[in-house]
């Protein structure tokens, strides 16, 4: 079975092209070939198809499509290739769940299957900008003092000393260690000194921010988990694989990442399905994950509560689930940010789609696109996380979750697409007391009135 | 094949993505005497027009929007020696000089702005991903840009931006360029505070943004 060094070796030996040329003659050729081939068909009406056939199919069309696509190197302007024998072995042969996190903190990641009642792994919290140090420790501690958090994600700060953090300058180093142990101070204050940080390292744009972020005394650990990127689409840099070489040396925990652009070059829900799907099966075969993050953003919107993201997860998660046991967490954006009812709309909608789809687990949902400024408070995440055990818990069928997101697209489908200012939602300051950490009262009506909605739906939150 | 058969040829080969088709249909256009340029205006423009509006409206994708380019540029390939023995010119509605800036790997939002900016009828010059801001405005110097469109899409990259910005300024070039920023985390707000003069959404808001600065412009 090859590894790690086979798979850079193709790095440089593999057959040579432009970007263009591998885009216009191989990637987009083959989505569009395997597709048609497979039968990946995509039906409006059912956002959450609990069809085990079109999962199937989905998963072997994936196999086809990375032996025949490979992925594109950057650095080279090679294609590293793959045999259909060696991925099917790879999937076969990986056995491993992750462990993540220290002490009475640690947790090990495990596979669900689709409809399973196993509760999904919570990997609460996300790596926005936070405007400074003080809210990025307040919501790193609220994010970590939700009980079900197996795991976080931590801001990224925008400055070091008021200077702005340029990516590949001295101070993109500096951003990163900063962040890393100010999360790690905020940990410790939540008592979950051991709780894994999985988006290492947030603040880094070079393998040199990553590598330097490593160092034991930022506070990261080995048991944490670090984001290994993929290009849109089937393309890697030599950026990312320095950072696959170095913590696969060191015995981090990889974690292989991707989010395919739906409407980008694999075109509709279909291709988008089956790169996504791709990006999985090479997560596991070549880059030895521990874990995966995945979810399709629509191209137009930048969020992926549409109807068809909301099919490409379900697909996604149905046909990994059910054919390896790789763990992949679904990465989510809502277009509505926080104290909106539209956020809790599209979320509530991406967790039915995504827990009963066989997701392992998930991150919360990032309000307003993940792009605000300070743009989330705890009660986003907290809010994620007893959604989905509710869901998990119910023993929901996909065509339960299909029927409700279908009532819930009715209520936020017009609005995303028109994101009327206001849809971005409050920053953490404008809905929390900064010194107590506690929720202002006009938030918490906005949550008890959208809760009791989703309740009157049929949500099964209690 | 008559005149009217040949444009309409031309445009269903672009809308359809046939780069053959579009290829055989340009070499018509010769054979048969058509004007060159009445051929792109009235055969494959038209094709990119239909193309373009799908795409705007949901109703297809970039790779639809792709081949259709490569195929308009397929047929060009054969009509452009034509267009300039005749002395004619293919009007453009300006050009843009397209760059992902210092640090910053990512190209398909780029490339997406580019395609729908060709198929507007503007010019593009791209000049690639990790661009140095002395590199950006030289090229765009080099190639007598009236936009510079700037894409970041990571927070640490951002502040690229503001630098090409604040570097024209210096340079005593500001008033040279209009400068259009995006990227997944770039925002209005942020437009705003570094002075861009324009910010796009989506690739098909930058257009628009591009249009009504050029039309202001007069």
């Amino acid at each position: 079975m090859p590894g790690l060094f086979d798979y850079l070796e193709r790095a440089v030996t593999g057959p040579i092209l432009t970007q263009k040329d591998f885009q216009m003659k191989i990637l987009i050729p083959n989505v569009r070939r395997i597709v048609k081939e497979f039968d990946i068909a995509y039906d409006p009406a059912v956002p959450v198809p609990g069809d085990n056939a079109l999962a199937d199919r989905l998963f072997e069309a994936a196999i086809e499509f990375l032996a025949l696509t490979g992925l594109y190197c950057e650095g080279t302007n090679r294609i590293i290739q793959f045999d259909d024998q060696e991925i099917r072995k790879g999937l076969r042969d990986y056995k491993k769940a992750g462990t993540f996190g220290e002490g009475r903190d640690r947790s090990v990641l495990t596979p669900r299957k689709p409809e399973d009642t196993k509760k999904p792994w919570c990997h609460l919290g996300n790596g926005i900008v936070a405007s400074s140090d003080e809210i990025a420790m307040a919501l790193v501690e609220g994010f970590a003092s939700i009980p079900q958090a197996k795991s976080v994600t931590i801001p990224a700060p925008d400055t070091v000393r008021g200077l702005p953090i340029m990516g590949g300058s001295p101070l993109e180093l500096y951003g990163v260690i900063s962040s890393i142990e100010s999360a790690r101070k905020a940990l410790w204050r939540a008592g979950r000194p051991g709780l894994a940080i999985l988006n290492l390292c947030p603040a880094a744009t070079t393998a040199a921010g990553t590598i330097a972020g490593c160092h034991p005394s930022t506070g990261a650990r080995p048991s944490d988990g670090w984001l290994i990127d993929y290009l849109a689409e089937m393309t890697i840099d030599f950026s990312n694989l320095n950072k696959l070489a170095f913590i696969t040396y060191m015995g981090g925990n990889v974690g292989s990442t991707d989010l395919p652009i739906l409407g980008g070059y694999a075109g509709g829900a279909p291709g988008t399905a089956l790169v996504m799907a791709s990006y999985q099966i090479a997560g596991c075969v070549f880059m030895k994950g521990d874990y995966h993050l995945s979810g399709p953003v629509e191209m137009n919107l930048g969020c992926s509560s549409t109807r068809a993201a909301l099919w490409v997860y379900s697909v996604v998660g149905r046909a990994i689930s059910r054919n390896t046991n790789y763990c992949v967490l679904a990465n989510q954006y809502a277009m509505g940010g926080p104290a909106t009812k539209t956020y809790f709309y599209e979320a509530t909608a991406e967790l039915l789609a995504v827990v009963t789809s066989g997701f392992a687990g998930f991150e919360s949902c990032h309000p307003a696109r993940g792009i605000v400024k300070d743009g989330i408070t705890p009660t986003e995440p907290q809010f994620n996380a007893d959604l989905a055990d509710a869901i998990a818990k119910s023993g929901m069928q996909a065509d339960s979750a299909c029927e409700l997101c279908n009532r819930l697209l009715e209520k936020y489908e017009a609005e995303i697409k028109m994101a009327p200012p206001e849809i971005q939602g409050k920053t953490y300051s404008q809905l929390y007391d900064i010194k107590t950490h506690k929720r202002f009262e006009e938030y918490d009506r906005l949550y008890d009135e959208v809760v009791e909605e989703l309740i009157q739906m049929g949500i099964p939150l209690s | 094949m008559n005149k009217q058969e040949i444009l309409e040829q031309l445009a269903k080969a672009v809308v359809e993505g046939d780069k053959n088709s579009a290829r055989e249909n340009a070499q018509a256009a010769v054979d048969e005497g058509l004007d060159p340029l009445e051929a792109v205006d009235r055969g494959l423009s038209k094709g990119m027009a239909v193309v373009g509006a799908n795409f705007e409206s949901g109703e297809s994708f970039l790779p639809e929007l792709l081949m259709a380019a490569d195929s308009f540029n397929a047929a060009m390939e054969i009509l452009n020696p034509l267009i300039e023995a005749n002395k004619q010119k293919i009007s453009k509605l300006g050009t843009a000089l397209l760059a992902t800036v210092k640090g910053d790997m990512h190209n398909i939002g780029k490339n997406i702005v580019a395609t729908v900016l060709e198929t507007n009828g503007f010019e593009v010059v791209d000049i690639g991903i990790d661009q140095s801001t002395l590199n950006i405005i030289e090229a765009a110097q080099k190639h007598k840009a009236d936009f510079i469109g700037l894409s970041s899409v990571m927070t640490t990259t951002m502040p690229y931006q503001k630098e090409v910005i604040e570097t024209l300024s210096e340079m005593g070039l500001r008033e040279k360029f209009f400068v259009l920023v995006g990227g997944g985390p770039v925002t209005q707000k942020w437009a705003d505070e570094i002075g861009a003069d324009g910010y796009g959404d989506t690739a098909v808001d930058a257009v628009g943004v591009a249009k009504k600065l050029l039309e202001k412009k007069g």
